[in-house]
């Protein structure tokens, strides 16, 4: 199942790919050379250190940020080449939540939500209203949160209602930066379970950055590695977990790592 | 773990991206009882589907094989007469997503209501599934969505009510917050060492050396307009030289203080509103009071007495600016040459006039840095708190100047000063 013959452009339907990507902040890069292929109905799982740069590689992805150098391929379409308009058509098809969640504190959970619906579409508002309160279902919200603020909402609450607004244009593509970030290991499992069901029910592809391991072996079909500027490696996770680069090693095997890989290898 | 999909189960595949801009419609069989879903049924293409489908008229075309779609539904067209047992064919659906299938549902609800048998047929199985999906959420909720009312808005009188009290408690509030930073003065008075000299002087650099320019050039001009207004008045008697007078009896009592009260408001009073309700919003405040400062000794404090100490020092400079803007205005059009002007100060004002103006620079320095420390210290949540509170921290803080002003008139009167 695993494929890592070398990278090829000629399936168009790739959702992402991306080619020779370098970024660079002044003089620092932190990105070099780098490949990705993110292959349609799957959840990958991009992992490394802190500060190796995977939130910019998802703003790229996304087109919020641009690399210096490379090639950022969406649904088989060059994202150098689209206009400001092309550029939003392909921003349709993928939704995003952000770290901290980025809803809309002025407004109540339903009205973030439609958000998208209302600036893309032409729905009627009841129309936009009803599928809105079909998202928070969806999420698994009870619907008397659509009146709620933000700030009233719980933590997982929070990240469940961003996914919601994510899932609003019913995107084909799904990025989640640190989905699981800030909750409690219950909260956290539950959102993992959420991200699956929904990915299966709905055929999402999944692009998901994370530090947790259990969400990691838990979740990801296939995992990333970002490592020395590059992706170091990919595969399942008990391929990548039985690598031998120190990176890697330090990731699966450490303290915290060798546990998670053994129970999990185990199962 | 799950299978891998080598594609998308809901969108079809290989048929180019145009085919998923193909808008979603239906048309009617030939005998009317069978309705062909087509096209993608996904958000961006839905908007033009009405509630129900629009049966066609009596002897309209209904030639599904030329294509024809006579059946389009746009809305408001001939709705009644459904078939009693009605199959919906799903057959040629290209693409359906959640909101599509909800879109479905409610069609189906909508038949049915409408008293016909509604039968599926057709459908591919991912479609079924997410039909089946949308199905089962809206039914496990059904008792909570049913229970939710929309939020009802109250009635004018209970609003009217709401919101004297919270003017109210936002008053007793600020009353509050000015005995705590009373209290917190006379701390830093007992012990002077814990006064925040660093943080005053930038004050007055920030707020005070720094507001010379826009506050020199507005009095100047206030002072050109003065004497020029009362300059057309005087000339018609004969009594140009009371022009010096009026321009510095005005400037010195009341306009100087005020033009720099104001234009320090405006300039400053948001600045510590922003300033500190960003602070709020992220949780530095809560932060500082966990790690033993007390937010009102580091941020209000110093800014209160920063600019207690700057407002006076600026009043005079704006003074200045404004008799000097009086004096030119006045070499101008009444020929007063500057030396007369100067000669003639001292007979109009004395010292008193100038002290009876700066007294009340502080006081608006304390109203304006209280009210913008206050109303920072009031955001909750969110950007646009902050925005709320930086514009009620100007107009409170204006508000507050003027009204201070009137009551320092009525005491000088009063005291016949």
């Amino acid at each position: 199942m695993p494929n890592t013959t070398a990278p090829s452009l000629a399936s168009a339907a790739l959702p992402v790919a991306m080619r020779g990507i370098r970024t660079c902040f002044g003089a620092a890069c932190i990105h070099e050379d780098l490949d990705l292929d993110v292959r349609p109905g799957e959840i990958l799982a991009l992992v490394g250190a802190s500060g190796c740069g995977k939130s910019v590689l998802l703003r790229e992805m996304i087109l919020l940020a641009h690399p210096t150098a490379g090639r950022v391929l969406l649904f088989g379409e060059e994202a150098q080449d689209l206009d400001e308009s092309g550029a939003n058509r392909l921003r349709r098809r993928i939704g995003i939540t952000f770290q901290h969640g980025a809803l809309f504190n002025s407004l109540t959970v339903a009205e973030n939500i439609a958000v998208p619906l209302k600036e893309q579409t032409r729905l009627p508002a009841k129309r936009i209203r009803d599928i809105a309160m079909l998202k928070l279902l969806l999420v698994g919200l009870p619907p008397d949160a659509a009146t709620k603020y933000p700030s009233q909402l719980s933590g997982g609450m929070h990240k469940r209602a961003a996914l919601a607004r994510a899932l609003a244009m019913d995107p084909d593509l799904l990025v989640l930066d640190e989905p699981g970030t800030g909750l409690d290991p219950v909260g956290a499992g539950a959102l993992d379970d959420l991200i699956l069901g929904l990915q299966d029910a709905l055929g999402l592809t999944v692009v998901m950055s994370t530090h947790d391991l259990d969400s990691l072996w838990r979740v990801a079909h296939r995992v990333a590695f970002l490592g020395r500027r590059r992706i170091l490696a990919t595969g399942t996770p008990a391929e990548l977990s039985a690598r031998e680069e120190p990176e890697l090693m330090a990731f699966f095997q450490g303290p915290r790592g060798a546990a998670r890989s053994r129970a999990w290898n185990r199962a | 773990m799950p299978p891998l999909r080598s594609e998308s189960r809901h969108k079809v595949a290989g048929q180019g991206p145009g085919i998923l801009d193909r808008g979603a419609d239906y048309r009617w069989s030939p005998d009317q009882r069978t309705l062909h879903l087509g096209g993608c049924w996904t958000t961006p293409t839905l908007a033009h589907l009405g509630e129900l489908p629009v049966m066609p008229g009596p002897g309209a075309r209904t030639e599904t094989e030329t294509g024809t779609e006579t059946g389009t539904g746009t809305g408001t067209g001939q709705v009644s007469g459904y078939p009693a047992w009605l199959t919906l064919d799903g057959s040629l659906l290209l693409a359906l997503d959640t909101a599509g299938a909800l879109q479905l549902h409610r069609l189906v609800e909508a038949l049915e209501a409408q008293g016909s048998a509604v039968q599926l047929s057709g459908f591919a199985a991912p479609h079924l599934g997410l039909l089946a999906l949308v199905r089962e959420r809206l039914a496990a909720a059904a008792e909570d969505l049913a229970a939710l009312r929309p939020a009802a808005t109250p009635p004018v009188l209970a609003r009217v009510g709401q919101g004297a009290w919270e003017r109210l408690r936002e008053g007793l509030g600020l009353l509050s917050f000015l005995g705590e930073t009373a209290l917190a003065f006379l701390h830093v008075v007992a012990h002077p060492r814990r006064l925040r000299w660093r943080q005053m002087l930038q004050v007055v650099e920030l707020d005070g050396w720094r507001a010379l320019p826009v506050l020199g050039m507005l009095s100047f001009l206030v002072g050109v307009v003065i004497a020029y207004q009362s300059g057309v008045q005087l000339r018609l008697y004969g009594g140009n030289l009371y022009v010096v007078d009026l321009v510095t009896l005005t400037v010195l009592r009341e306009l100087g203080p005020l033009m720099t009260a104001i234009v320090v408001a405006g300039r400053s009073g948001s600045a510590y509103a922003a300033q500190i309700g960003t602070m709020m919003v992220t949780d530095e405040i809560d932060a500082l009071r966990s790690i033993g400062v007390s937010p009102l000794e580091l941020l209000v404090l110093p800014k209160a007495l920063g600019l207690i100490l700057a407002l006076p020092l600026l009043t005079v400079f704006a003074n200045l600016a404004a008799v000097v803007g009086g004096m030119v205005m006045s070499a101008l059009m009444l020929d007063l040459v500057p030396g007369t002007f100067i000669r003639r100060i001292p007979e109009a004002v004395s010292l008193n006039t100038l002290m009876t103006g700066l007294a009340k620079a502080p006081v608006f320095a304390a109203a304006i840095a209280l009210v913008g420390c206050y109303q920072g210290f009031l955001v909750r949540d969110g950007a646009d708190s902050v925005g709320r509170h930086t514009t009620t921290s100007v107009v409170q803080a204006i508000v507050w100047v003027i009204v201070i002003d009137a009551a320092f008139s009525v005491v000088y009167s009063k005291l016949g000063i």
